[in-house]
């Protein structure tokens, strides 16, 4: 645990989490009848629940990432993108377990179609195993976030504060 | 330092108002209490109902890609796939003009073409209902299917 309490490491899962999910959710933010279309698409739930999921899904992606980039309330928002990976994996597990076909998982873009030769290839858009890799990795990191004590950096170790236990260091 | 749920709970709170106040206010929004593939003007039948249409000699459209179509349809239907709709609408028209009613079909749930085909016919002057759920509720409503290859 000693790499993942370094408190640089914590730093840069901070801001490639936040930035990842920040990132995720402008366009879905900007388009919210074609994000809510790649919700129905998954099948996971009917119409309207899958409305209401997209209309406040990016926000929640959205406040998470800016708190996490921020480093404020970064345990609490670590947990909140850990909730909505472990909520993506199941559903992820669900489509892959019925067969379904979701060419875009409207992770990050909704733009209904993309050339073959585009960038990011078409196997990063779907629901598939490049999906659940990429999000137990995130959840890991967002759990280290959440539960990792941070070690203290050079500065706060010359400078002992009552929150440390000197036993640990 | 423990972890304090009610901020947990508050950043879950104020994504979630955020998100339905940017889809109130944004002009972008959707209409939340409705399948967000409706427009005005699209009509639905559910799968029982179609089926009576069906048998008083309702003409059935498929929307998906014609290879779909090949491999089984609902009994009596002519392929009218969304993509390619401009080419595959003179084949059909003239069965069109004779029908009485007119249902359009694709794979359901997220699938939209049945809803682009109809309001595309409604633009040429033609009246199209559009099957609630497409095939996965006709399927489900144990209603039949043509499965015999088409070329």
């Amino acid at each position: 645990m000693t790499l993942l309490a370094n408190p640089r490491v914590q730093l840069a899962l901070r801001l490639l989490l936040g930035a990842f999910f920040v990132y995720a959710s402008l366009d879905k933010i900007a388009s919210p009848a074609g994000f809510a279309k790649i919700v129905y698409q998954w099948q996971v739930a009917g119409p309207v629940p899958s409305n209401l999921v997209a209309a406040t899904l990016p926000w929640v992606e959205l406040v998470a990432g800016l708190l996490l980039i921020a480093g404020v309330w970064r345990r609490e928002a670590a947990l909140v993108i850990a909730l909505l990976l472990v909520v993506f994996l199941g559903a992820a597990a669900s489509v892959l377990a019925r067969g379904i076909d979701v060419q875009n998982c409207g992770c990050v873009s909704v733009a209904k179609e993309a050339a073959l030769s585009a960038w990011p290839p078409a196997w990063t858009r779907g629901v598939g195993w490049f999906l659940v890799v990429r999000n137990l990795l995130m959840l890991a990191g967002a759990l280290a976030i959440a539960f990792v004590r941070r070690a203290p950096t050079e500065a706060e170790a010359s400078q002992p504060t009552p929150e440390q236990e000197p036993s640990r260091a | 330092m423990p972890v304090d749920w009610k901020r947990f709970i508050l950043i879950l709170a104020a994504g979630a108002s955020l998100g339905f106040a940017w889809n109130a206010f944004s002009g972008r929004g959707i209409v939340l209490g409705q399948s967000v593939l409706m427009q005005a003007g699209d009509e639905l039948v559910k799968a029982a109902d179609a089926k009576g249409l069906l048998d008083k000699g309702a003409l059935f459209l498929d929307a998906r890609p014609r290879d779909f179509w090949r491999m089984s349809r609902i009994p009596g239907s002519l392929s009218l796939p969304e993509e390619g709709f401009d080419k595959a609408f003179p084949e059909v028209e003239e069965r069109l003009r004779r029908a009485s009613t007119i249902v359009v079909y694709c794979s359901g749930y997220g699938c939209e073409a049945s809803h682009i085909v109809a309001r595309k016919l409604r633009e040429k002057g033609f009246a199209a209902a559009i099957l609630d759920e497409g095939l996965p509720a006709w399927q489900d409503a144990q209603l039949p299917l043509d499965t015999e290859p088409r070329p």
